[in-house]
């Protein structure tokens, strides 16, 4: 494609300079009057602002809010997943990583030896939720406080994510 | 040579051509089955691959069908089509569908055969479905599970046909029928896993692969099978920078569709424990890893010191590797060259059928190199202590004891990939890449030139064996040495003899068969 | 030895003035952005619950940078490295040696000027040493061996190069005017009333000037909308990008310091200084009882006013945090109401009985208040400034620099000089 140079100092298409614009001053002091402005109503109707006071205050989400997964159990608490890797496989971050292994059971034949979730790498779509054929994993917890000191600790396995119902954040 | 016109178009086949094999050059793919196999008998009993020709009453199968001169065939009618639907849905009544925990999801039939020809509601609740056993090792390579299996009897063909073997068969009558393995026999011949590959649905699956990988996952690089002098054709199914199955690719003047249980497992050699991936030197006796940096002075210093007498190759490396290695041995040598390999390594027992009793990929490249084969005790002999020995790959130390105590009295300088029982005996160890890592060609038993191709990545501090092999010949003086692959086998074609027009970059697909070797080999050192 | 030892008290008064003014201006700054974009700015840093409105945040802060590590990069000149960030502080707090903060305090029948070093050429030595102030960032940005910080040290000292002349030049006419480089003498100048209704302040007399100097102290205290130096979204944050700690912090004061001092200068030279419009010395002093008694009445009212609203506050929120917090209104308006009542008994006191010196100290004091007032307000345009325009382009300061505001103070100046010599 064909570039033309555009030779400096040519104006900005659009409204044409005022003398106002040009003077400068005046528009700094009308800009100076809009601020104050928002100033003074901030200071007298401080309960007015958007701002959340966060750990103190919360936003309330829909429920179909995403938060973090959990695993869904069958009745006797093993996993429901198979390791059919759907999930992993649909994953646009690459953050499920599973290791499938020979389930004793000859009808459940597969089972995640090893599940894990890069909670820093996921980007919460959802996806795998709707990609699972057995309904074993869920981001219905509402947890959006993902909070760890160490990397390693974002990176949660089996065990954690299927006691979610346990640690009450469900 | 027959007339006839499929979907309006009219087409000449030989004679005695199979209506299906007319109907898959027509329409470019081919006709939903599951039973037909090119190598196989034909069985007839998936009944998917119907068509009409016209003036037959009914819908005929192609497969059974050899082509009359005049026929007017229809593939893709409204009729063709809902037999076809009907016809799946029935193979489907019993069918599981437990794909999630398939691992022959990804390239099943009956999935690639339901997204074409299906696409209906089942009405078959689950629970009216017949159960049959699942999981059920029939083998030592080979799992079955009988409720997923639509009994197309291609496994029972081949164990007939091609192994001989004759170890399944089906049993039971009606929706009881199921495949299995006859009384107190197993499916243990050394091709079972054939069995794996043909079968259109996740009935057989190999127990190495099972539960490994999604099919989907995997990248598949062609190459060929180093196992034996074979050199069956194969791809290389890797991810995640490791290989997870060999399978076999179609190659009619080799290995036709298959190839054998031992070089199929021949991968989980690549992942063994004892791979070098840094140089050694040995110091204060002891092998330890070194930089690069420190062991080429180290190197150059002791080819240089003194005249070995002893360099011995290896039918493991390819082509290429071998052309150079031969240059670095004369150099390295000199006048008194003993380079070559060690007669009767590799050597098993073979079959009448793919694997030969020679378990290495490139015996005919050394002979054709002038690299001869000498006994053991020989090569013992020449390994002067305190002189300077070298060996490319191999573990000939396990050989013999003999030559075991001669190259560990010798200043033994070993090129490979193992630390094996040789390497551990090295003064200098310096690690390069095994076949999965590097293109190259190997010369089969037939004479036949096959291209290896990289599928994996190598350790970071290994080098490409040709680009190290260069890299060692100019720095020990001899001269510029190719720059790229296709450089150097533009040599190696010279050397064989092949017309300078020949790119071995781009061989044919079957391989390119060299002419026998008539006088002394061509070339040698520069 | 009574010399020394005023000039020593003048000296600590003012570095108090300062350094006391800098976590105030810091909080100003942070709280007004928040309030000016509909924010609520810092509230979160509390000493045992008593937060005063994110006031506590500047203490969190030095805490934070005096524990902070101290990072010199590997391939800086050390010396200079270390002695910049001293030199712009340093720099930044001599400017005040000259700038008269109150006419005089009676201490002993003896009337001691309220100005460190009352300088014959002030106005010189003004400009002299803030345009040393540059130094101190060439230096830093130079020795820090960055490209960055490079850039922005360039920067900084062709803008001071542009705008010092500008600044000179908008001086000229109120020293063509009041007649003295002598910071004291243009203050006490402009005590007068013009046609006896409006005081003869400098930017009544020379309005453009004033428009000028204005925008020139802006430039050279590299503030917005001249912060091209640290300009944060092309720099990084410019020449002070590798400091850390302590070094960080000296920059960081400096930057206030300056802003105090250019606060001031604008006060001094443009808007009476210390005078207190319309009520000279003499009516300070002969209506001192009055004027003190008015104070402490409007004082403790107002005192009063503020108890009363925290303590309702204090009624109506208690338990909304469940911590330490919740006692914050309870207690402040305790104070207030402690001071209202100081305020208030105080005037049994009878202020309006007090003598003629104890009257001319409540003149000095208010007229010293008057200046803190004056410099306040400016300290306050600089932020307001600040979160009001947004930066310039580098060839859009250059060309206001040189091929507007540069003819406009040469105008401005001939004409001052044409009116003077025609008067």
């Amino acid at each position: 494609m064909e570039t033309t140079r555009i030779p400096a100092g040519t104006p900005v298409p659009g409204r044409p300079d005022s003398f106002r614009d040009v003077i400068y001053v005046w528009e700094v002091l009308r800009g100076l009057g809009i601020t104050i402005r928002h100033l003074i109503r901030n200071c007298l109707h401080m309960k007015d602002l958007p701002t959340l006071q966060y750990p103190d205050e919360k936003r309330v989400y829909g429920p179909r809010f995403r938060g973090r997964h959990r695993l869904t159990q069958r009745e006797d608490g093993s996993p429901r997943c198979v390791a059919c890797m759907m999930c992993s496989t649909v994953c646009p971050a690459g953050c499920i990583h599973i290791i499938a292994a020979e389930h004793p059971d000859r009808r459940i034949e597969k089972y995640p030896a090893v599940y894990e979730i890069d909670l820093l790498r996921c980007v919460y779509c959802g996806l795998c939720e709707e990609a699972c054929p057995c309904d074993a994993i869920r981001l219905d917890t509402g947890v959006y406080e993902i909070v760890a000191d160490r990397r390693d600790k974002f990176v949660v396995g089996k065990e954690f994510l299927l006691n979610e119902r346990e640690r009450g954040t469900l | 040579m027959a007339k006839l016109t499929i979907d309006g178009v009219a087409i000449e086949v030989p004679d005695g051509t199979r209506l299906f094999d007319a109907c898959t050059q027509v329409r470019g793919e081919a006709l939903p089955h599951f039973c037909y196999h090119p190598d196989l008998s034909i069985a007839g009993v998936c009944r998917l691959c119907q068509v009409e020709i016209e003036g037959a009453p009914k819908l005929t199968i192609a497969c059974n069908t050899v082509v009359r001169d005049g026929m007017v065939v229809h593939t893709r009618s409204e009729r063709v089509r809902r037999a076809a639907r009907q016809i799946l849905e029935m193979h489907l009544i019993n069918h599981p569908v437990d794909c999630p925990i398939c691992d022959q999801a990804g390239e099943c039939g009956l999935q690639d055969q339901y997204m074409i020809h299906g696409l209906y509601a089942s009405e078959v609740a689950k629970s009216d479905k017949v159960l049959k056993l699942k999981a059920q090792p029939i083998g030592p390579h080979v799992i079955l599970d009988k409720e997923r299996c639509v009994l197309c009897s291609r496994c029972v063909r081949f164990c007939q046909e091609i192994t001989k073997t004759g170890e399944l068969g089906i049993f039971q009558r009606g929706d009881r029928a199921e495949i299995g393995v006859a009384p107190d026999r197993q499916l243990d011949n050394n091709y079972s896993l054939n069995t794996v590959d043909i079968c259109p649905v996740g009935a057989l699956t190999s127990r190495d692969f099972r539960f490994q990988k999604r099919v989907w996952l995997l990248r598949s690089v062609p190459s060929i099978c180093p196992g034996c002098a074979t050199g069956c054709n194969i791809r290389i199914d890797h991810e995640g920078g490791q290989v997870w199955r060999l399978r076999p690719r179609r190659n009619d003047a080799v290995n036709g569709p298959w190839m054998c249980d031992t070089g199929r497992l021949e991968y989980k050699r690549l992942h063994a424990g004892d791979r070098l991936s840094r140089p050694l030197v040995r110091r204060d006796g002891e092998l330890r890893e070194v930089e690069w940096r420190e062991a080429w002075p180290e190197l150059e210093q002791r080819l240089t010191a003194g005249k070995g007498k002893l360099a011995l190759a290896n039918p493991h490396q390819t082509v290429e590797e071998l052309w150079l290695f031969k240059r670095l041995a004369g150099l390295f040598c000199g006048e008194d060259l003993t380079a070559g390999c060690l007669a009767g390594s590799d050597a098993a027992e073979g079959d009448q059928f793919l694997l030969d009793a020679d378990r290495s990929p490139n015996r005919a490249a050394l002979a054709r190199l002038g690299l001869a084969a000498r006994a053991p005790a020989q090569a013992a002999a020449q390994a002067v202590a305190g002189a300077p020995v070298l060996v490319y790959g191999g573990d000939p130390a396990l050989a013999d004891p003999a030559l075991a105590a001669a190259l560990g009295a010798a200043e033994l300088i070993y090129f490979g990939t193992r630390l094996n029982a040789t390497a551990s005996r090295a003064r200098i160890v310096v690690p390069l890449a095994m076949w999965a890592e590097k293109a190259g060609l190997f010369l089969n038993r037939q004479g036949r030139l096959q291209a290896l191709r990289a599928a994996i990545a190598r350790p970071e501090t290994a080098r490409e064996d040709w680009r190290f092999l260069a890299e060692l010949l100019t720095r020990l003086g001899a001269g510029p040495q190719p720059a790229t692959l296709a450089l150097l086998r533009a040599e190696v074609g010279a050397a064989f003899g092949l017309p300078a027009a020949q790119d071995l970059d781009a061989l044919p697909a079957e391989g390119l068969v060299l002419a026998p070797v008539t006088g002394a080999p061509a070339g040698g050192g520069r | 030895m009574a010399f020394a030892l005023e000039t020593l008290a003048k000296i600590g008064f003012m570095l108090l003035f300062m350094l006391s003014l800098l976590p105030a201006l810091i909080w100003a700054e942070r709280k007004g952005a928040a309030f000016i974009q509909d924010r609520t700015g810092p509230n979160r840093a509390s000493i045992l619950g008593i937060r005063l409105a994110g006031l506590v945040h500047p203490i969190a802060d030095v805490l934070k940078l005096v524990f902070k590590e101290d990072v010199t990069p590997a391939r800086a000149h050390r010396v200079l490295y270390s002695l910049a960030p001293f030199l712009v502080m340093s720099v930044a707090l001599s400017t005040y040696a000259v700038i008269p903060f109150g006419d005089y305090l009676l201490v002993g029948g003896r009337q001691v000027p309220l100005v460190v070093a009352d300088l014959s050429v002030g106005i010189l030595y003004v400009l002299a040493v803030a345009s040393l102030g540059t130094y101190g960032i060439v230096l830093g940005g130079w020795a820090s061996r960055n490209k960055y910080t490079f850039l922005g040290a360039m920067r900084s000292s062709a803008q001071m190069i542009s705008y010092e002349i500008s600044m000179g030049l908008a001086l000229m006419g109120v020293l063509l005017i009041f007649g003295s480089l002598r910071l004291t003498e243009i203050v006490a100048g402009q005590g007068a009333l013009l046609f006896g209704l409006v005081p003869k302040w400098g930017v009544v007399v020379q309005p453009l000037g004033a428009l000028l100097f204005i925008t020139a102290v802006f430039a050279e205290t590299n503030r917005t909308p001249f912060d091209l130096p640290e300009g944060d979204s092309e720099l990084v944050s410019g020449y002070h990008l590798e400091y850390s700690s302590l070094r960080f912090a000296l920059f960081f004061m400096a930057e206030y310091c300056n802003m105090v001092v250019g606060a001031a200068l604008i006060t001094t030279m443009f808007f009476g200084g210390w005078q207190v419009p319309w009520l000279p010395r003499q009516t300070l002093e002969q209506h001192g009882g009055a004027l003190l008694t008015a104070s402490l009445g409007l004082a403790a009212v107002v005192l009063a006013v503020a108890a009363l609203l925290l303590m309702r506050r204090a009624r109506r929120e208690r338990g909304k945090f469940g911590d330490a917090r919740d006692r914050e209104p309870g207690l402040l308006g305790g104070v207030c109401a402690a001071l209202a009542l100081a305020a208030a008994a105080a005037l049994l006191l009878r202020p309006w009985t007090i003598g003629p010196q104890a009257a001319s100290v409540y003149a000095t004091f208010a007229q010293v208040g008057a200046f803190i007032v004056k410099t306040l307000f400016f300290s306050w345009l600089f932020i307001w400034v600040r979160w009001t325009l947004p930066r310039f382009r580098y060839d859009q300061l250059m060309s206001l620099g040189w091929k507007i505001m540069l003819p406009l103070g040469l105008v401005n100046l001939a004409v001052t000089a044409v009116v003077m010599a025609l008067s």
